[in-house]
């Protein structure tokens, strides 16, 4: 590895007692009906998605992310929001945690902090008269208050 | 005749008709009767993103309440989002005891008053998740049988080579819909080969479309679909067959954006089940809503009615 070349790109994660074990991942457990330290980072998640090669954070890196209490990088991450809810990660986890759903409530959380990421005016309105009601209305429900 | 209820959901009475139109005519000839619901709302199309959201169960179970008041045990939808929709509301008031009560406590509080529904704000019943939901496809294998298909069709579709395409809430979550294997999910193939088509295998099957992505990141889905296509294409294949609406979608029209990024990939023609079923059934041509779509299907139905001519016809 070349010499602080990671430094550089990989910001430094400052762990506390208070962050780790802090409301964040309560609030996330009690909201996604999920045990967030389940996961030990088999990858299996990042390895089926057909989208990971466009986050900006993997899968499983949200995940330990989570479980380490970093709500700010998680909820600020394009991840969240390249997330198509397709389940791949959901039903291939070996400890049967819903990523997806995962990915839901932080969605939610984000949106509760004000990201709005995405609203009527920005979908194309070519767009908006060809695709069936599902996608519109799934997109709106998912990536807007 | 039999009849069976049938919720049709919004896609499919305008820009999926061609999805919708099909099934009616084929239930038709294979002796039941898909009874749309006098009334009917909007199912949600996604399930809600957290446990606190409850008000997202509020549509989907009004309308299975509604269901089951009405006498009806069986519910069938041909929509992917609308089955996975309804089918894990159904799941939730089933198994959520905290969920059962605080949507049925909404629901009795806020009935809808329409002059053209009963009141029933007196006989108020609890609606604990009798009603079972099934995708058309389940009710064709498991209500008709797919050996009867193959009884009762007028042309053997033989010399088709068909990619099934199954997305994602078809399928998923395993546990909650239970339709098929989530790996290695066979109904649409042994549905094609009761029409006498024949399947191509190739490895993207259960590989997302990009769903909703397709509003927000179009490229995201063009890129994931132009995937799709070219192993489907790879292998053979004359037409890729979907159910969902929106994997239609992405998979046909989006082949328009598909062939500036991606030059190179080969155009195929994408069909709804429900049209290679009326094809079978031998629908009027006009009544299967084939100029619905981007790319033309015309050489998979020539091919087909080809068929028909060179002495496939019983």
């Amino acid at each position: 590895m070349a010499e602080g070349a990671d430094n550089e790109t990989t910001p430094r994660l400052r762990l506390d007692r208070e962050k780790v074990r802090g409301e964040f991942g309560k609030r996330l457990d009690s909201l996604s009906e999920q045990h967030i330290l389940a996961c030990y980072q088999c990858g299996n998640c990042s390895s089926g998605c057909p989208l990971a090669e466009e986050m900006d954070l993997l899968p499983s890196t949200v995940m330990h992310l989570v479980q380490l209490g970093q709500s700010e990088a998680v909820l600020n991450s394009r991840s969240i929001w390249v997330c198509a809810s397709c389940l791949q990660c959901t039903v291939r986890c070996p400890k049967g945690i819903d990523i997806q759903k995962v990915m839901d409530v932080l969605r939610q959380m984000a949106l509760a902090e004000g990201i709005d990421h995405f609203g009527p005016d920005q979908v194309d309105p070519r767009n908006a008269a060809e695709v069936p009601q599902p996608g519109l209305v799934s997109a709106y429900r998912k990536l807007s208050t | 005749m039999t009849r069976v209820a049938y919720y049709p959901g919004c896609a499919l009475k305008e820009r999926s008709a061609h999805l919708e139109r099909p099934a009616l005519g084929a239930a038709e000839k294979l002796g039941f009767e898909l009874d749309e619901l006098d009334s009917w709302t909007c199912c949600g199309a996604v399930p809600p993103p957290s446990e606190e959201r409850i008000m997202n169960l509020v549509a989907p179970i009004r309308i299975l309440k509604d269901v089951r008041d009405t006498g009806d045990e069986v519910l069938v939808t041909i929509c992917d989002f609308c089955y996975n929709s309804l089918k894990r509301a159904n799941h939730r008031v089933s198994t959520s005891d905290l969920d059962r009560k605080r949507v049925n406590a909404f629901l009795r509080e806020n009935q809808p008053k329409r002059d053209y529904l009963p009141s029933t704000e007196e006989d108020y019943r609890d609606y604990l998740g009798e009603v079972q939901v099934m995708h058309l496809l389940e009710y064709l294998r498991d209500v008709v049988g797919f050996e009867e298909i193959a009884q009762s069709r007028s042309t053997e579709l033989s010399g088709l080579r068909l990619a099934p395409y199954y997305g994602c809430v078809m399928l998923r979550p395993e546990d909650e819909i239970g339709l098929d294997s989530v790996e290695n999910p066979t109904i649409i193939e042994d549905f094609l080969v009761a029409l006498g088509a024949e399947t191509v295998a190739y490895p993207y099957r259960t590989v997302c479309c990009g769903s909703y992505l397709s509003v927000s990141f179009p490229e995201s889905s063009a890129r994931l679909c132009s995937n799709i296509i070219s192993s489907a294409a790879e292998k053979g294949a004359d037409a890729i067959v979907v159910s969902c609406p929106l994997c239609f979608y992405n998979l046909d029209s989006r082949q328009k954006m598909i062939s500036e990024l991606y030059p190179g990939t080969k155009s195929i023609p994408i069909l709804y089940f429900t049209q290679v079923l009326g094809m079978a059934m031998d629908l009027d041509i006009s009544d299967l809503g084939f100029d619905k779509h981007y790319v033309d299907p015309e050489p998979v139905v020539e091919k087909a009615l080809g068929s028909l001519k060179g002495g496939g016809s019983r």
